[in-house]
């Protein structure tokens, strides 16, 4: 379990993030949900001690996460993020198998095993991209290099996967694909998993749990259902919304209503 | 009157109001003293600056002598100008005779194969437009570079070891001090560091085109040809 | 920053190709062949000078290894054995040196276009070996010694500049880079013009580099640095491979990157300043000859980098070659040769695509 307890982030006189938990267990992807400045992508990076608090710990199965050195976090904490300069030609098999260098037997030098490659061409399968692996990853689309990106993290094998805002650009199938995908490592490996998104409905259909965030503060955590109330949401996001029954899955469906009266 | 920063000879040129140095005259402070004329030397890199003084209406007398003949006719050009023709003539006649009992010296005797160096890191030499390889020539030598095009040129360590010149000339020890007072590495095993005829002579009467390369001569014939002067 | 809006604004490489990823196999072997090559531009280059030399005794010497004079004269012997093998030596160390430098620079600035000498790193050099000339004139240790500081204030210098908010893009890295290169110069001009002339050398050493000066003391320093600068270097290769991509996902893949950036400047500084010591500014080397071993031999740090090494090695000995032979017995700047040569192949390469 990665857990993160009252956690306080500060820069100088602003405060990012202030008095923050998180509980990341095994099966279960948490959204954190929240309006530009809240702190989440902040909150995200403590998980993998990119970000040292102000105030608080974070624990990695009850160990505090400064005592782990960086090679072992990198293999049981994996993250999706948006940075890539990719202005070296770099194949994607060669970009995939950079998630492999934690498991590097020898510290930094070495060439990957046989197994990192099987690995690696197996989750190329599970991304769709197997066909692509030998092509320069400048000449893929946006949505192949996100998976790209999303393949690389899961070649890590890490039972902690801390997504920010991995669907932004995406279009609609390419962002169902890839979350569909965290989910289901999530179910079927056991692994546990942090996405931070803007997207409240695809919170809704695929998170176990929501946090949410305003300034840094922690509004509300719990049950989509729970977090999901049209009270809280038009406090934390100052717009008024529209929350009912989604009448496929169950679950709430949030609909923001910009203007009322253009169509009557 | 003015001269430049690094003019010392006479005695009475260093108390002479100074104007800059040989690459970089101050243009402001030469017109500051209202000369009726300024005497230039080496006309190439100056062109520019040239053209300022003519402009500003101030006379220019420019020389560039290649060789010692050179030399001599713009002593006199000078002396015209200034009015102190007798006193240029005299001089020169003076420079003339002593330049001729040194080549009458060393006239019947076997010109020695010298390796004149400007430098030794990086190597350089005097080249055929150079204005030292003239009096080298009158000293009763060859310099072994008197071929190579332009004045100054860097010289390969190879050639330089492979001319195995039997005297080494080092300009040293004048107003800019006391560098270069050592032979380079690709000469060490030459015949003149063999036979320690290596000579230090002061580089301000090599170099500078005026009348002390006289002295520059008279200094490199009697070290070069000792046997020839001893009376 | 999104993902999707990434442009490949870096140099392209071979359009469309399936390339196969690197392995130790294809390494040893590249470098095998690489190694093959350097040893007989070695051989080739001592044949070639100022002076002729007889072909076959000077080949037998060579291969004695000097344990035979082989009809050569003495001379001959020791234009071969003293002047030419020496600044043979030496170029190779030169060049492989600022190759591996500016391949580590590229890796670590994430710019392909990261080369010692536009960043000004070698005129850091350049002015730290000044004042070693100055105030230690007899130590010769003091120059390699003094231009490993000028090259890594310099480093830091550009590091600094070069960091906006959004990190160091290449725009800010480039004029981060002209900024200090350009304010170097005009040092190094300045103190050329009012220091004693025989205790600094010309203009042209230090900015278009010269490798005729004869430190025959500092070539064993210099080839032990370039040989062990490679082989650090090349033992990071794997985390700066990730670092080469972003430096906050080499972060989250388990990379040290304190650690490894500390490692890299030190290590670079260190190749240029012993390169800037022994021969001055040699352009374009730590730029081209990265590029070329990454367009043959793919952007994985492992075989680039000591690929980039031997192949400076070879351009520099070359170039020095060139500069020794073309206006004999003058002589030519080095770094004028690198950059006519170094420069078209430049633009030829930028417009592969």
């Amino acid at each position: 379990m990665l857990e993160a307890q009252n956690i306080t982030v500060k820069y100088g006189e602003r405060t990012a993030v202030a008095g923050a938990s998180l509980k990341l267990s095994p099966g279960e992807m948490t959204a954190l949900i929240g309006p530009n400045g809240a702190g989440k992508s902040t909150l995200l990076q403590t998980l993998n001690g990119r970000i040292q608090p102000t105030v608080g710990s974070v624990t990695l199965d009850g160990q505090l996460l400064e005592t782990f050195d960086r090679r072992t976090i990198g293999r049981r904490i994996s993250v999706v993020a948006q940075e890539a300069e990719l202005r070296f030609p770099v194949t994607v098999l060669e970009f995939v198998l950079g998630g492999r260098f934690a498991w590097a037997a020898s510290g930094a030098w070495g060439w990957e095993t046989k197994r990192d490659v099987e690995i690696a061409l197996e989750v190329l399968n599970e991304t769709e991209l197997t066909e692509l692996s030998g092509r320069l990853m400048n000449e893929l689309s946006g949505g192949e290099r996100q998976r790209a990106v999303l393949a690389r993290a899961l070649t890590t094998e890490a039972s902690y996967l801390l997504l920010d805002e991995p669907t932004a650009n995406l279009d609609l199938s390419h962002q169902t694909m890839l979350l569909g995908l965290v989910r289901n490592r999530c179910d079927n490996c056991n692994a546990s998993a942090l996405v931070v998104t803007h997207d409240l409905n695809l919170a809704a259909q695929f998170a176990d749990n929501v946090l949410l965030m305003k300034e840094g503060e922690t509004i509300r955590t719990g049950a989509p259902q729970s977090v999901f109330t049209a009270e809280l949401l038009q406090e934390v996001f100052g717009l008024r919304v529209l929350v009912d029954t989604h009448p496929v899955t169950g679950g709430p469906r949030v609909t923001p209503v910009h203007q009322t009266h253009r169509y009557h | 009157m003015g001269n430049t920063t690094y003019c010392d000879f006479p005695e009475g040129a260093k108390k002479v109001e100074k104007v800059g140095d040989t690459l970089h005259p101050s243009l402001e402070r030469i017109i500051a003293l209202h000369p009726q004329l300024v005497i230039i030397s080496t006309a190439s890199q100056l062109e520019v600056f040239t053209r300022q003084l003519e402009n500003q209406n101030i006379a220019v007398f420019v020389t560039d002598p290649h060789d010692l003949e050179g030399v001599f006719r713009s002593i006199i050009q000078v002396g015209e100008i200034l009015g102190h023709d007798v006193q240029a003539q005299t001089l020169v006649q003076q420079l003339r005779a002593r330049t001729s009992s040194v080549e009458e010296a060393v006239k019947h005797l076997k010109p020695v194969r010298v390796f004149y160096q400007l430098s030794a890191e990086p190597l350089y030499t005097a080249g055929h437009d150079a204005f030292v390889t003239d009096l080298i020539r009158r000293a009763g030598a060859t310099s072994v570079t008197a071929d190579v095009p332009g004045a100054w040129p860097k010289y390969s360590a190879e050639s330089a070891l492979a001319a195995q010149p039997e005297a080494i000339i080092l300009p040293t020890g004048g107003s800019m001090g006391g560098g270069n007072s050592v032979v380079a590495e690709a000469l060490r095993h030459s015949p003149a560091v063999a036979q320690g005829r290596v000579y230090k002579i002061n580089d301000d009467h090599l170099v500078r085109p005026g009348p002390r390369a006289v002295d520059g001569l008279n200094e490199m014939a009697r070290a070069l040809h000792p046997e020839a002067f001893q009376r | 920053m999104n993902i999707n809006s990434t442009r490949f604004d870096g140099i392209p490489a071979i359009n469309g190709a399936s390339r196969d990823r690197v392995t130790l196999r294809k390494t040893v072997i590249s470098c095998i062949v690489l190694s093959c090559a350097l040893l007989l531009t070695v051989v080739l280059m001592s044949l070639v000078g100022s002076e002729r030399l007889p072909l076959r005794p000077a080949l037998c010497a060579l291969f004695s290894f000097g344990n035979a004079q082989c009809g050569l004269t003495t001379d001959q012997f020791d234009i071969l054995f003293e002047i030419r093998l020496p600044r043979i030596l030496l170029a190779a160390a030169v060049g492989g040196s600022l190759a591996t430098a500016g391949a580590g620079y590229q890796a670590l600035l994430r710019n392909p276009l990261a080369e010692p000498y536009l960043l000004g790193i070698s005129n850091g050099a350049a002015v730290g070996t000044m004042m070693a000339l100055v105030f230690f004139g007899a130590n010769e240790w003091s120059r390699p010694l003094l231009a490993f500081a000028g090259a890594l204030v310099a480093t830091l210098a550009v590091y600094r500049l070069a960091r906006g908010r959004a990190g160091a893009t290449p725009e800010r890295l480039i004029l981060a880079g002209v900024i200090v290169t350009t304010f170097l110069s005009s040092v190094i001009v300045f103190v050329t013009t009012l220091m004693d002339a025989t205790r600094i050398r010309s203009f042209t050493f230090w900015l278009l580099g010269d490798l005729s000066g004869s430190s025959k003391s500092l070539l064993p320093l210099a080839i032990a640095i370039a040989v062990s600068g490679t082989a650090v270097l090349t033992w990071n290769a794997r985390s700066l491979n990730l670092l080469m991509l972003g430096e906050r996902d080499a972060f989250d893949l388990g990379v040290e990157v304190s650690r490894v950036r500390i490692t890299v400047f030190l290590v670079a500084s260190l190749l240029v300043g012993s390169s800037v010591a022994a021969s001055g500014s040699v352009g374009y080397v730590g730029l081209v000859v990265p590029h070329l071993a990454r367009l043959s031999l793919g952007s994985d740090n492992r075989i680039s980098i000591p690929a980039a090494s031997l192949g400076g090695a070879l351009f520099v000995i070359i170039a020095d070659s060139a500069a020794r032979t073309l206006i004999a017995p003058r002589e030519l700047p080095v770094g004028a040769l690198t950059a006519l040569i170094g420069a078209p192949l430049f633009i030829y390469l930028l417009r592969r695509i």
